[in-house]
């Protein structure tokens, strides 16, 4: 015997079939008003996991990015002040040239060489106090707002401004002032040198040494070196800034690829559904009328 | 009964009587068609003797006397009446689980930009620019602050959201053990009145369709036991304990931890609505709550011990940024954004302490891990719900479709039916006619002969 088809059985047959058409067309339009495919985290529990780490790495990686730019400021500024400092480092190089040369017999000259370097010493402390942001780059971690205080003491800390660019890599975007100048006891430091030279050329200006050109020197190449290993760490930056790009282009991508729809797909998807349910709702409604009663008298 | 013809009229009237009660059963049927738990009921007739020794032709067994209705049935078949009563438990169970899991999974929309886990990378990323712009009235210090208060906020709202699922599940539970106290008190009262009705043999199929819905009741939420007597009675235990037993109802109750007892005597629901609730107050929400926690310590733990590790603007070492433990104790116990410890060397604007806050938010340990486990477990438990619900529901309305077929009511049959029966009316009536016009040959048109 067949199984019989009762009032009550045809409904919940019909109810649960336009149930189940319904409830998957409801859905769908969430996915595609959203535009996610993840409504809700049951939607997709390992996606939305991944999502979420993806989302939690991508921020970490944003954060690269912004530290990079900060880097690449601090940096730039940095690099014009070096250049700034060595042309001044090597005027000042030409003058005790000149000092020497002359014998420097002539005190009106000496003179005039001695106050060309003290002017040139003062360029000097305003080029190393050179700030960004309102911080001395070459002042370390200070909170002060100069490097070197006027008279040519260093009055920043030993302390390093650093950057993180990259998951393992950080990067130092200040410098210290000592590094660049030598310490403030250390008699061939650049600023102590000038006061000295400047004294001697006031003083006795036959009894400047021939040494002090070498001094000079090894000053002049003490700033290119300290130039040297900031354009190297700028490079680093702007290689960890392409990185970092494209990583978080990569990252973008993983999470489209988990939490986007395909609007193409999805418009089928919902069309094909749309059809199914109007079909059942109107196979249900004109099936559903019908019955031995219709075709009695 | 004798097959005189005086017989035959009482044989034919028990024809028409038949089929004007199969009709009556056929209008109860229809009239009943989509009235919830109505079982169709159909009548047993049978042949019945004449009555012995007074035929002149044939007497004894087999003689003819009519027909006679036996009884009007339930189309009923208890073997799937249980297995209708376990999958509607089973069924029932599912929904409730499924439907508080999607009520828990709402408390962590993920993924999303506003979520949690969002707002913990904004607030990462806060320290990283803190540590790029230690300096006081930066600005960055006070959106860190900020941030951080809004995380506090977000836990707290987590955990009050958690609170409410529990105070609805409760509520829940409470009111279905109120239906199950209610339907049990109806049974045993249906019961008295079955017992009755099955002594004096008066038809108790509306009864009875009344103690199936009763105990469809009792069993989507608790996936009772029910013996089913000879005479039609009910007994329904829960658990091994008794909760109706022929008129005597028992109580069910529940106390502050959860624990369902029967007629006072604890019992564990194995299945139905109540054991789903039952589970959801005593573990899987409890294991949520534990978990937001465990979101909010790791949070405050890792947060101030960096703190404790630095420096803040004027030098001193950090002061803790949170206090309270837990998703709803937890506060943000620091005031003033000069406190922030961004500098692990002293009064300098070192922001290397809050570099090294800043990556806490991609710690193995740290609280977003903690946070997308939790998420995650959320998510894969109401999705295997949603499945188990799917499949639940399936057989559970199988068995619907199985029970309406054998108990339902189909409007063809009882039309065909009501054809059927008004034709046998009709031909019992004109064996009525032709015994009346026999009659009345007898009586007027013979013995005439010489009038």
């Amino acid at each position: 015997m067949t199984m019989r088809i009762t009032v009550a059985s045809a409904s919940y047959a019909a109810l649960d079939g336009l149930e189940a058409q319904s409830a998957k067309l409801a859905k769908l339009q969430a996915q595609m008003s959203s535009g996610n495919q993840i409504t809700t985290p049951s939607d997709n529990p390992t996606g939305t996991v991944e999502a979420l780490q993806l989302r939690s790495q991508s921020a970490a990686n944003d954060q690269y990015g912004t530290s990079a730019t900060d880097a690449v400021s601090w940096l730039s500024t940095q690099d014009s002040a070096y250049s700034q400092l060595v042309t001044l480092a090597q005027s000042a190089r030409t003058q005790i040239v000149q000092a020497l040369n002359t014998g420097a017999g002539d005190s009106t000259s000496a003179n005039a060489i001695a106050d060309s370097l003290d002017q040139i010493r003062q360029s000097l402390i305003s080029e190393a106090n050179t700030t960004f942001n309102g911080r001395p780059v070459f002042g370390g971690t200070t909170a002060g707002g100069v490097a070197y205080d006027s008279s040519g003491n260093y009055v920043g800390d030993d302390g390093a401004v650093t950057r993180q660019i990259g998951p393992n890599t950080t990067v130092t975007v200040s410098a210290n002032g000592p590094n660049i100048f030598g310490a403030d006891n250390d008699p061939t430091n650049l600023l102590t040198m000038l006061t000295n030279v400047a004294n001697t050329l006031r003083t006795s200006p036959t009894s400047l040494p021939s040494s002090t050109l070498g001094d000079m020197d090894a000053a002049i190449t003490r700033i290119s070196d300290a130039q040297a290993v900031e354009g190297a760490t700028y490079n680093q930056v702007q290689l960890a800034q392409t990185t970092q790009q494209s990583t978080a282009t990569s990252f973008k991508t993983q999470l489209s690829g988990i939490q986007d729809i395909d609007i193409a797909d999805m418009a089928v998807q919902i069309t094909t559904a749309n059809t199914t349910y109007q079909a059942a709702l109107q196979t249900t409604a004109s099936i559903r009328q019908l019955s031995l009663l219709n075709f009695l008298n | 009964m004798s097959s005189s013809l005086f017989g035959m009229v009482n044989q034919a009237m028990t024809g028409l009587t038949a089929a004007q009660y199969q009709l009556s059963v056929v209008q109860q049927n229809v009239d009943n068609a989509d009235t919830a738990g109505y079982t169709r009921q159909v009548v047993t007739q049978a042949s019945v003797d004449g009555t012995y020794g007074t035929h002149n032709i044939q007497t004894g067994p087999g003689s003819l006397g009519g027909v006679t209705v036996v009884s009007t049935d339930r189309e009923d078949d208890p073997v799937i009446d249980a297995r209708q009563r376990a999958a509607h438990a089973n069924s029932a169970a599912a929904d409730t689980t499924a439907t508080t899991l999607s009520g828990v999974e709402n408390v962590f929309p993920e993924p999303t930009d506003q979520g949690f886990g969002a707002q913990l990378s904004t607030f990462w990323s806060d320290w990283s620019a803190v540590s790029t712009s230690p300096a006081a009235n930066s600005g960055a210090r006070e959106v860190l602050l900020t941030d951080a208060n809004s995380l506090v906020d977000s836990l707290h709202t987590m955990a009050g959201q958690l609170n409410d699922m529990v105070t609805a599940t409760t509520s829940s539970l409470n009111a279905d053990i109120n239906t199950v106290n209610t339907s049990a008190t109806q049974l045993a009262q249906l019961n008295g009145q079955i017992a009755v009705a099955s002594a004096t043999g008066v038809n108790a199929n509306s009864l009875l369709d009344q103690r199936d819905q009763l105990l469809d009741s009792i069993s989507k939420a608790t996936g009772a036991t029910v013996t089913l007597a000879a005479n039609g009675t009910a007994t329904v235990a829960i658990g091994g304990q008794t909760l109706v037993s022929g008129t005597t109802a028992s109580s069910m109750t529940v106390d502050s931890s959860n624990q369902i007892s029967v007629g006072g005597t604890a019992v564990s629901v194995s299945s139905g609505s109540i054991s789903s609730e039952v589970t959801s107050l005593s573990s899987t929400i409890p294991s949520y709550q534990s978990q937001l926690d465990a979101v909010a310590n790791a949070l405050s733990d890792a947060v101030n011990s960096v703190q404790a590790a630095g420096f803040d603007i004027n030098g001193n070492a950090g002061a803790a940024m949170f206090s309270g433990s837990g998703a709803a104790g937890i506060t943000v116990s620091m005031t003033d954004p000069n406190q922030i410890a961004a500098s692990s060397t002293g009064a300098n604007l070192d922001g290397g302490n809050a570099l090294t806050a800043s990556k806490l938010g991609t710690s193995a340990s740290g609280p977003d891990q903690v946070y997308i486990a939790l998420v995650g477990t959320v998510a894969t438990a109401s999705a295997n719900a949603q499945q188990q619900q799917t499949v639940q529901d399936t057989v559970s309305s199988n068995l619907d479709t199985l029970k309406s077929s054998v108990s339902g009511v189909n409007y063809d049959e009882e039309v065909s039916n009501m054809l059927l029966y008004q034709h046998a009316f009709q031909a019992s009536s004109r064996v009525l006619t032709t015994i009346d016009s026999m009659l009345d040959t007898l009586i007027n048109h013979t013995g005439l002969v010489g009038s």
